[in-house]
């Protein structure tokens, strides 16, 4: 219906369109997306059988200090692909294939992070087998580092992935999720293998730059995305783990607790958590409310999930959640075009302003697993535009991104550091794809890079406010979530019509910044003891 | 270790799982058709357009392939065609020749199982794939050529003409996984509304699905239930007091209580479904006792048989009747921010589905095994649910109706009259001749 409703009062023009949404007197300003996939120079299919219906990640990460933000793309069972950015600002966008030390086969995706505070970005390579963490060498190289950092790979179907620095470590802690045990051909179904912590190694109470041995996360139950978050703003983020209940027997997500010094405990009915299960592919977060909690989209297969807290945090953080992903019109059920009725398959998710409006958009990839013929075979992949109203509006077609592919992995990223948000999908059996976001608005944003002195150089677990005469937004800077795809680099705020903000930062110490002013379009540098530092690229 | 796997069978999983050597014993005929109606319970779950309805309707065309390929070798059973609806006498074995019941059991089932699993996903599909290899394999060894050929030709022809039979009873094709998006909800405050906000189920299951041809039970609903209650938001009316001995009775419930209520909960896609328990329940007896072929396939027939024909009869009276759920009722007169324990299934409320087939499976279990029949179940023991014990079989078929109750999905006249309309389905299945 909301389909018809598009198609009888959208406005189109030829980059730009406005959509009369919920909310009449604010109309939606349409995205659009020019697909430069075969211009950019891409070349890279998600391949393999069973091993390989999930997974199919990108890893976003500047590793040659130029700013443009370079890409890992998982190939399955082939070798993964590095593309080094060669796109100026504002262009067309441009990709360079070159070697990297990265190109291991089995990849299922990739995370970029700073594990060792060197300023260089590392990566988490997610396989089916041995994950690997790689450290960066600078000037877009990577070494094995698993025996240096005592890392365990294990050897599983890893298919999920979060980190976070925990208080007082100068070393950070690692979730990994693994999904089906490979050797049971006959019935796989109730043999999820562990997920596994690892922490730092601790000597004389102190952690170390090194690994301790994993712990294991039981129960486990298959999980397909990871996010540490801080669900309550204690200051300590919790686990948050999306589980397909296709293969595991009385589970459900999770939410764990991983208190320093502490072992990891689920959260139970007592704490206030209700089981939720669905096919737990993927997560996003994002503080939509704006109550200063975050809200979570998880995506599964049919009906995706949209959870708020319950219950007022005056009342009492409890981590009980309400579904208002049917309110919000995110439920993405099945296909928006093509006539197709039956169910979707959602994996990768990313809320991002798309359009610069100041009000944040949600992604969602979508495919079908293999051939099941009782889902959509055709799934194009969404974009969800949020209105003044905190309705979404799917604008899928008329922006230009939908695929009709079996998509998998995602990033939203500007690749051109033209402040605008582009796109690049990984797809199962077919070509990966990318998008230049060519959206002609005047709209404003920021951009902006944390950093701070030490361990846990990028403020993994920081919390950031941006404030303009329209209120204040506001974001959590994770490691992990989405489908086994992650980013590092610049962290994007929409501005709508303000020219100029302020943001504020909370930071992993629970330091809270002052309001600093900045100006729109414009990329930022901050650092916990200094104004905003202006970059330009270049 | 699933529990469901017995002893028997479970020198046939490891044989299946490892493909090694250690094992030199062949499986039985009891072994085959145990694993295949094992694989049958876990597609069932993995399988997205498997709502009980269906299921039932899958367990008793594979069950009755079973039967028909045993009873046409077997000097005591006989076949059923002429006794089911629209079943024609079957392939026949070649006098004189020497036949293999292992191998006409595999080769009699897998054919069955893949049909009717076609639209399953990636992993059902390898995990049949691999089942029907080394079951294949395991079953042939140590046999001679032209036996394997003939039992093979045999238990292919036997499923090629129960496929056959079951194209066009009215259920082999489900849209949209049984949520017809074209229909038209009956107005009126009586009547169903959707009790969730997943979109697929704004339109209630398989609406149509008492149109289809029945096993034994005839044409035409013959067991018929009392109407539901008249529709009222009176106090004092008997409606509402059903209503509110649901809400009174959820909000109070007793440990034991909400065990029962999840024990029989029975899920799509998340357990067996309710046939599936039965046919659960069934293979722990069998297994436990170590019943022969011929009973075994007598018996999971006529269970399997009870169940289809319950879920059609029962079908048949929820479109009669067309009648809003607690959640529904509840929520508009009593209590606004009232929950169930367990989730409301999005089709009608009247009669109790889970009644209805647990009653006409009570029936026919007591007929075979005889009252007072013990029996421990441990369906779900895998989902973390504790066993329970039976002190029969209408121990647990009325367990199973009450549960519902308890779980807030069912008004007690759904329940009662539900397990009234299952015993008298069952009864046709009872009736069924097998024996010479």
């Amino acid at each position: 219906m909301r389909q018809l409703l598009l198609s009888a009062f959208a406005v189109i023009s030829m980059w730009t369109a406005s959509i009369v949404g919920a909310s009449a007197a604010d109309p939606l300003v349409v995205p659009h997306f020019a697909d430069e996939t075969k211009s950019a120079g891409i070349d890279s299919v998600y391949a393999g059988d069973w091993q390989y219906m999930v997974g199919g990640g990108v890893a976003t990460f500047d590793c040659n200090d130029d700013g443009f933000p370079d890409m890992l793309l998982a190939d399955g069972e082939g070798k993964a692909k590095f593309y080094r950015n060669a796109s100026t600002r504002s262009g067309p966008l441009h990709f360079v294939e070159q070697a990297s030390g990265l190109e291991l086969n089995a990849l299922t995706g990739a995370y970029p992070l700073d594990v060792d505070g060197d300023g260089i970005t590392d990566i988490v390579l997610l396989r089916v087998g041995e994950s690997v963490v790689m450290r960066g060498l600078g000037a877009c190289k990577f070494e094995r580092a698993n025996e240096a950092w005592h890392f365990d790979g294990g050897d599983a179907w890893w298919t999920a992935f979060s980190a976070t620095w925990e208080r007082g470590n100068a070393w950070p802690t690692f979730a990994l999720g693994s999904y089906i045990d490979r050797e049971q051909e006959i019935e796989p179904w109730g043999h999820c293998t562990d997920n596994w912590l690892e922490r730092p190694r601790l000597v004389d109470g102190k952690a170390e730059r090194a690994f301790a041995d994993p712990v294991v996360l039981k129960p486990s139950y298959c999980a397909l995305s990871m996010l540490f978050t801080d669900w309550n703003r204690s200051g300590t983020p919790s686990l948050r783990v999306a589980n397909d209940r296709e293969y595991y027997r009385g589970g459900q997500e999770q939410l764990w607790h991983i208190d320093p010094g502490q072992p990891p405990a689920l959260y139970t009915a007592a704490d206030g958590w209700q089981p939720l299960k669905i096919w737990g592919m993927g997560i996003a977060s994002y503080d939509l409310t704006g109550d200063g909690y975050p809200d979570y989209f998880i995506t599964s297969m049919a009906d995706n999930k949209l959870q708020t807290l319950a219950t007022p945090a005056a009342a009492g953080v409890k981590p009980t959640y309400k579904d208002v992903a049917f309110p919000k019109g995110v439920t993405a059920q099945h296909p928006y075009d093509g006539g197709d009725p039956r169910p979707s398959t959602a994996w990768h998710t990313q809320f991002e302003d798309v359009n610069n409006d100041g009000l944040v958009d949600l992604f969602i990839a979508k495919g079908n697993v293999d051939q099941m013929p009782d889902f959509a075979a055709k799934d194009p992949n969404n974009l969800l535009l949020q209105g003044a109203d905190g309705k979404f509006t799917e604008v899928g077609q008329q922006a230009g991104i939908d695929n009709n592919g079996v998509s998998r992995g995602a990033a939203l990223v500007d690749f051109n550091l033209d402040g605008k948000l582009d796109l690049v999908v990984v797809n199962r059996r077919a070509d990966a794809q990318v998008w230049r976001n060519v959206t002609d608005t005047d709209n404003h944003w920021l951009e902006f890079r944390l950093t701070q002195p030490g361990a846990n150089r990028n403020a993994i677990g920081a919390w950031v406010e941006v404030r303009t005469d329209k209120g204040i937004m506001r974001r959590e800077i994770t490691v992990g979530g989405g489908h086994v795809s992650g980013q590092s680099g610049w962290w994007h705020f929409g501005l709508g019509a303000a020219a100029k903000a302020e943001m504020r930062v909370t930071w992993p110490d629970g330091t809270v910044g002052g309001w600093m002013p900045i100006a729109a379009d414009s990329f930022y540098i901050v650092g916990p003891s200094a104004q905003p530092q202006a970059w330009s690229p270049g | 270790m699933n529990p469901l796997r017995p002893a028997i069978a479970l020198a046939v999983a490891v044989l299946l799982v490892t493909g090694g050597p250690a094992l030199a014993a062949r499986p039985t005929p009891e072994e085959v058709e145990l694993t295949w109606t094992q694989m049958v319970l876990l597609l069932t779950r993995h399988t997205a357009t498997y709502s009980p309805p269906v299921a039932s309707r899958t367990f008793a065309y594979l069950s009755v392939a079973a039967y028909e390929a045993v009873a046409a070798g077997s000097k005591d059973l006989q076949s059923i065609a002429g006794q089911l609806h629209g079943l024609t006498p079957g392939p026949q074995r070649d006098a004189g020749a020497a036949y293999d019941e292992t191998v006409v059991l595999e080769a009699t089932m897998a054919p069955v199982v893949k049909q009717m699993f076609d639209n399953t996903g990636p992993t059902g599909l390898r995990a049949f794939a691999a089942q029907e290899a080394k079951l294949r394999a395991a079953t042939e060894e140590g046999i001679a050529p032209d036996v394997v050929t003939r039992s093979e030709a045999f238990g292919a022809a036997v499923a090629a003409h129960i496929l056959d039979w079951a194209k066009d009873d009215g259920g082999a094709t489900i849209v949209n996984m049984g949520f017809p998006p074209d229909y038209k909800l009956t107005p009126g405050p009586s009547h169903w509304v959707p009790t969730s906000a997943i979109i697929q189920q704004q339109t209630p299951l398989l609406p149509d699905w008492g149109k289809n041809r029945p096993f034994a039970m005839p044409v035409g609903l013959d067991c018929k239930v009392p109407p539901a209650l008249p529709y009222s938001e009176d106090p004092s009316s008997a409606f509402y007091q059903q209503a509110k001995e649901v809400y009174d009775t959820k909000n109070h419930l007793t440990p034991d209580q909400a065990a029962i209520a999840r024990f029989w909960s029975d899920d799509p896609m998340l357990s067996w479904t309710p046939p599936g328990h039965w046919i659960s329940i069934v293979m722990q007896i069998l297994q436990r006792d170590h019943v022969p072929l011929e009973r075994s396939v007598d018996t999971l027939m006529r269970v399997s048989i009870a169940e289809a024909d319950a879920f059609i009869g029962c079908w048949q009276i929820k479109y009669t009747y067309d009648l809003v759920r607690p959640l529904t009722y509840i929520r508009r007169v009593i209590d606004p921010k009232w929950e169930t324990l367990i989730t409301t299934p999005p089709f009608p409320e009247y009669d109790s589905g889970h009644s209805v087939s647990s009653a006409a499976a009570a029936l026919v279990l007591t007929a075979i095994f005889g009252d007072h029949f013990a029996f421990d179940d441990n369906t779900g023991q895998p989902d973390g649910l504790n066993p329970r014990h039976f002190s029969d079989f209408w121990d647990a078929a009325n367990q199973a109706g009450i549960s519902r109750l308890y779980g807030g999905i069912h008004y007690r006249a759904a329940i009662e009259n539900g397990l009234a309309q299952g015993r008298c389905i069952g009864a046709y299945a009872v009736s069924l001749k097998t024996w010479r």
